[in-house]
């Protein structure tokens, strides 16, 4: 007795230490594997949000939380401004400003541009355990510790957590997961702690990503779900009313979200669920004290009044405005052409482009294929839990498969349900494979063992177990691979191989940024295509036109017109809105192919959705073939608009590629067609090195005014 | 303070000595003479003449990037090229750069004048050709009406070019302007008369005139976006001593001066052009909420606020007080949102107070005063306009008592009602039920 409880501890401790080992490595590996472009480049921000999201939080550490929530930024969106501290989810701010703010008490004098970019890492890390914690709840320990590795490196998650990625998204999955956790954790117990516990971290959520709708959605439904199985209960009832409640008041602190949690119609199946639980437990209890056929005659009676009521109610707020109408975004999930039939600026940004099924496979690999089969064994023993993240996994691969972005949601259920399949299908074949040793010790046993597994053969099982370790090890090589070559550039660091398999740095965004910076007035007004907006005020610091903050159409479409309009016109336009500099980005010289020649029919068409731009024409910039070209061929509008020939001055002259003629565009493939032409509004102001930016200075009016 | 004073008056000296260097580019020194009271009255005036052949070979405008002169006259109608380092372009430059040029022409006008009148935004006729008008011809003509006799009333409206009180008509005699229609900077000082025409006078006309009627510019002006000031005058004769002090009548019958208005319109052109009339500036902006004295970093939305421009005109070499009622001030996003006349105050400042629209972004306040024969000034100053912060918003609102009420009532209850469910004892069983119905 003594010896067996004394093995049994050791027993436990052993296991405790590989549970606390697996986690602790699975963290680490999480934290590291997103370091490549730390090393291969520098510690630096990526791409365009981020810079955003740098700059706040900069401001954040520097001015204190209060300038920060009352700031206006008079830099962006000229002469517009924009409120900063209500239009922005500050979580993430908040988040690493606190981090800051902890390091240098305890003596650690880390930059605040360090805590940015490894914050996203950092915060995968915590998701890495959150993820075990949550499959532990809805099936076991075994398959949190998969789950976990599995969600360390799995590149849809990744993609959008490298260091230096200093997004929303970084902490917005771990927020998420954690909500789900305290949720189960509330549905398991009924209790007020942990749903309270949920609606704070729906609070940090709420906080911090505008993608909390899906969560606010997703929990509703689930209660929904239960009720509809027949599994409703006070424990239910209790976790729900508590999280609703709490969770609105809280959400409603956000000055960004404010009344929407109770106006815009993304949120009134939150409400409706809430005011369902209602009903449900009270016809429940007037159940428990009524008769059978009274409490029919009633129940049928109370259904149609609510319903009528309900509808009614519905349709005056609808019509008197108090619900918004369904939002453009939410629209293009529900219907993936909407978006691209009815709002340009939303249809032109990749990420909101619907995923190919390549994606799929390139994001998630074995996972697609184990992610069924965790359903399958999640519907073979239905639980209050298991049929929260059945309907967390349905619907977010729905959401996935609208908008690529969204992968990112998909991408923890994925692992949770593979982390089920593989825990499930290892624990049922690892046992077959250590029966012969097991058949000496205990007889009884194994016949058990064998009616369990279905009587599989040893061979058999070991030879599944390679098989699955053999897909595991090509999923944790697949993962390292996609995410060294396609998740890890800095985009505003480019890096290409040259002939002789060495690498090229092409560092012009920085060069011209920094010429920016350095080289004009402290004022002056830089138009650029919205893409640009956040690097050039974070970097160069100065007053920008329109930015990756896409509030004002109208605005946008102005820039666009001028971008699209001959010089003349563009100068109109130019001078109305105080324009010092333009700045254009041109890979015509290296094969940078995400330039603005080829954004350029996405500004056409944002810059001809609005009244004053009606004049432009989208199909007026084809070619009389009818594709987009800029040789010769191309249509005469084209080839002599402002964008064109900001990008194609000075560019007939020069030689991009050995045997073929000069001017030959290396993006496009083609010889431009507008060579020698001099600018009459405008006049160069800088180039980079290889071409990629290009700097245009507005001129005055002229002198003598001819 | 004195130091400074001292220090500004000197600087004052040295400007004044600098604007009044001018050189006078001539076809042959004989034309010095013909034009001596023209010439006397500059130098009478303060200006230190520089005579030379527009063809001379020693002809620079600066040296070491600096200008040697101010104001260049230009009396030399037939010259081709000009000599020495000078050209068109130099000229050009040299009015880009602040310079005034005055030019006198003729109907034999060179080639380099007419690059130089294309480039102000003129245009001169054809080589050979004068401004006819057989209605309005002086009786000193000599038969092929070139000599016009041109009506004071066609000379534009403004005192600070003209002078004022010009009633004996001008004398004229030489070639007609064109003016650049697109061209928005250039006056049109002197025009022809709606019988007027510009040909060669030997020819027969056999295709139609580029200059016909009152489109015939005889003097125009062109005073550049740097406030550069340049006359272009068909006409050479104008300045001419014959033409200033001979008397004038229109040959078809009508009243005979003693005096042309020549003499007159020169001075006070001339004065003009060398800048030293119709010179204003902007002193000082300053612009602060109602009660306050120092700009803020940034205005909130319907601020009131005073906006204050001081702005001085210069008068015989000082600057003093400007004297306008017509000054107005524009608060600008994209589209003015407030414009209002400014009001004048003592010592030539003007100010306007208004309430800055409910309307967050950034403004500038502009004052764009264009008249004119006065310098263009316009005058931006960027500020902006922020929404109300969180602690700016009223904090009680009566509307919002009801509400107040309401959930404080439901504290109350809530308080109250969980004693009553901990501590009453009936059955026990009945509790969570009520439990539910409470939510």
């Amino acid at each position: 007795m003594d010896t067996s409880t004394k093995l049994n501890g050791g027993l436990q401790k052993q296991e405790h230490l590989v549970k606390l080992g697996i986690l602790t490595i699975a963290a680490i590996l999480s934290f590291s594997t997103r370091l490549f472009s730390v090393l291969r480049f520098e510690s630096v921000i990526h791409e365009f949000d981020p810079y955003f999201n740098y700059r706040t939080t900069r401001f954040l550490t520097e001015e204190g939380f209060y300038n920060f929530h009352n700031w206006f930024d008079e830099r962006a969106w000229y002469p517009l401004g924009r409120i900063i501290g209500g239009t922005i989810y500050p979580g993430l701010m908040i988040t690493s400003g606190v981090l800051y703010r902890l390091m240098w008490l305890v003596n650690i004098t880390i930059d605040i541009r360090n805590v940015c970019v490894f914050l996203a890492p950092f915060f995968s890390s915590l998701t890495t355990i959150v993820t075990y914690l949550l499959t532990k709840e809805i099936h076991s320990v075994g398959a949190g510790l998969v789950a976990a590795a599995m969600i360390s490196i799995v590149p849809g998650y990744i993609s959008r957590s490298v260091a230096g990625s200093y997004d929303n998204e970084g902490i917005a999955i771990f927020c998420m997961l954690l909500t789900y956790y305290f949720w189960i954790k509330a549905v398991k117990t009924g209790a007020i702690l942990w749903s309270t516990m949920a609606a704070l971290a729906y609070f940090y959520m709420v906080s911090s990503w505008g993608g909390y709708v899906f969560l606010i959605n997703l929990i509703p439904l689930h209660v929904l779900a239960l009720m509809a199985t027949g599994r409703f209960s006070h424990r239910i009832y209790v976790a729900y009313s508590i999280l609703y409640c709490v969770g609105t008041i809280l959400s409603m602190q956000i000055s960004f979200v404010g009344f929407q949690p109770v106006q815009s119609s993304e949120h009134m199946l939150a409400l409706g669920v809430f005011g369902l639980c209602q009903i449900h437990s009270f016809v429940d209890y007037i159940r428990s004290k009524m008769s059978k056929e009274y409490f029919e005659i009633l129940f049928r009676a109370l259904v149609t009044t609510v319903l009528s009521i309900a509808t009614l109610v519905g349709i005056i707020l609808t019509i008197t405005g108090k619900v918004s109408p369904w939002t453009g975004r939410f629209y293009s999930l529900l219907d993936p052409s909407y978006a691209k039939n009815h709002i340009p600026i939303i249809a032109s940004v990749s990420e909101h482009q619907p995923t190919s099924w390549s994606s799929f496979y390139f994001d998630l690999q074995i996972l697609v294929f184990l992610f069924p089969a965790g359903l399958y064994f999640c519907f073979s023993k239905l639980s209050d839990a298991n049929i929260f993240i059945i309907l967390y996994g349905i619907t977010s691969i729905y959401f996935a498969g609208v908008m690529v972005r969204l992968m990112l949601v998909l991408a923890p259920v994925m692992c949770i349900l593979s982390g089920i399949t593989v825990s499930h299908l290892l624990t049922k074949y690892i046992k077959s494979v250590d029966s012969p040793a097991e058949k000496k010790i205990d007889p009884k046993k194994l016949r058990k063992f064998e009616q369990q597994s279905g009587g599989v053969k040893s061979e058999v099982a070991l030879a599944f177990v390679f098989v699955l370790t053999f897909l595991l090890i090509s999923y944790t090589f697949h993962c390292t691979w996609v995410t060294s070559e396609a998740y890890s550039s800095p985009s505003i660091v480019l890096s290409a191989r040259s002939h002789d398999g060495g690498r090229i740095i092409f560092d012009d965004f920085r060069e011209a940024y920094y010429w920016l910076k350095m080289n004009t007035p402290e004022d002056a007004r830089i138009m650029s295509w919205w893409d640009y907006g956040y690097q050039i005020t974070a970097m160069a610091n100065r007053t920008i036109l329109v930015d990756n903050n896409t509030w004002n159409n109208t605005h946008i479409s102005r820039v666009g017109q001028a971008m699209a309009s001959t010089e003349e016109k563009a100068y109109e336009i130019m001078r109305e809105l105080d324009v010092d500099y333009v700045l254009v980005i041109f890979g015509g010289l290296t094969g940078y192919s995400s330039d603005d020649i080829n954004k350029f029919l996405w500004m056409v068409r944002i810059g001809g959705s609005t009244d004053r731009g009606a004049h432009i024409k989208e199909t007026d910039y084809y070619a009389p073939s009818g594709d987009f070209r800029v040789d010769k061929e191309g249509s005469p509008t084209l080839l002599n608009c402002l964008m064109y020939k900001m990008c194609y001055y000075r560019f007939g002259q020069v030689y991009t590629e050995g045997g073929k003629p000069p001017g030959y565009d290396r993006v496009r493939a083609a010889e431009v067609g507008n060579k020698d032409f001099e600018l009459d509004v405008i006049e160069e102001a800088y180039t980079t090195e290889h071409w990629l930016v290009r700097i245009y200075k507005v001129k005055d009016l002229r002198n003598r005014g001819v | 303070m004195k130091l400074t004073g001292l220090a500004l008056i000197f600087a004052t000296c040295v400007i004044s000595a600098a604007a009044q260097d001018t050189l006078v580019l001539l076809d042959n020194l004989a034309i010095r003479e013909t034009h001596s009271i023209f010439f006397k009255s500059l130098q009478e005036r303060g200006y230190k003449l520089t005579y030379k052949l527009a063809d001379d070979a020693s002809l620079v405008l600066s040296k070491y990037g600096e200008y040697l002169y101010k104001n260049l006259i230009i009396f030399a109608p037939s010259v081709e090229e000009f000599g020495g380092d000078l050209s068109v372009e130099k000229i050009t430059e040299f009015i880009d750069d602040g310079g005034n040029v005055l030019v006198g022409g003729s109907s034999v006008s060179g080639d380099a004048l007419r690059e130089l009148a294309s480039e102000c935004g003129f245009e001169m006729d054809e080589e050979g050709a004068s401004v006819i008008d057989h209605l309005n011809y002086d009786v000193s003509d000599t038969g092929d009406h070139t000599t016009i006799v041109a009506s004071p009333s066609n000379l534009i409206k403004s005192k600070i070019i003209i002078g004022s009180d010009v009633t004996a008509p001008l004398l004229y005699r030489g070639t007609g302007l064109l003016a650049d229609r697109e061209n928005s900077l250039v006056l049109q000082v002197l025009t022809a008369d709606s019988t007027a025409y510009s040909y060669v006078p030997e020819n027969s006309i056999k295709e139609y005139p580029h200059a016909v009627g009152r489109g015939t510019l005889l003097i125009a002006a062109l005073q550049a976006r740097n406030n550069a000031r340049v006359v272009f005058s068909g006409s050479l004769y104008f300045f001419s001593d014959e033409a200033f002090t001979s008397g004038v009548q229109n040959a078809q019958g009508g009243k005979s001066y003693k005096q042309s208005g020549n003499q007159k319109v020169v001075e006070s052109l001339s004065k003009w052009v060398f800048g030293e009339v119709g010179r204003i500036r902007v002193a000082s902006v300053d612009h602060h909420k109602e009660g306050e004295t120092t700009p803020p970093q940034s205005y909130t939305i319907t601020d009131p606020v005073v906006y204050t421009i001081s702005i001085e005109e210069l008068d015989h070499g000082v600057w003093k007080a400007f004297q306008a009622d017509d000054v107005q001030l524009e608060f600008v996003r994209i589209d003015p949102f407030v414009r209002t006349t400014l009001k004048k105050v003592a010592n030539g400042k003007y100010v306007a107070k208004f309430k800055i629209p409910d309307v967050y972004g950034v403004y500038q306040f502009k004052v764009d005063y264009d008249r004119v024969g006065y310098t263009h000034l316009y005058s931006t100053t960027q500020v902006s306009v922020r929404p109300l912060t969180h602690t700016q918003y009223e904090r009680f609102i009566p509307s919002a008592y009801p509400y107040y009420v309401s959930s404080f009532s439901m504290m109350l209850g809530v308080f109250l009602f969980s004693f009553v469910f901990l501590h009453y004892k009936e059955e026990p069983l009945k509790s969570k039920g009520d439990d539910k119905k409470t939510q």
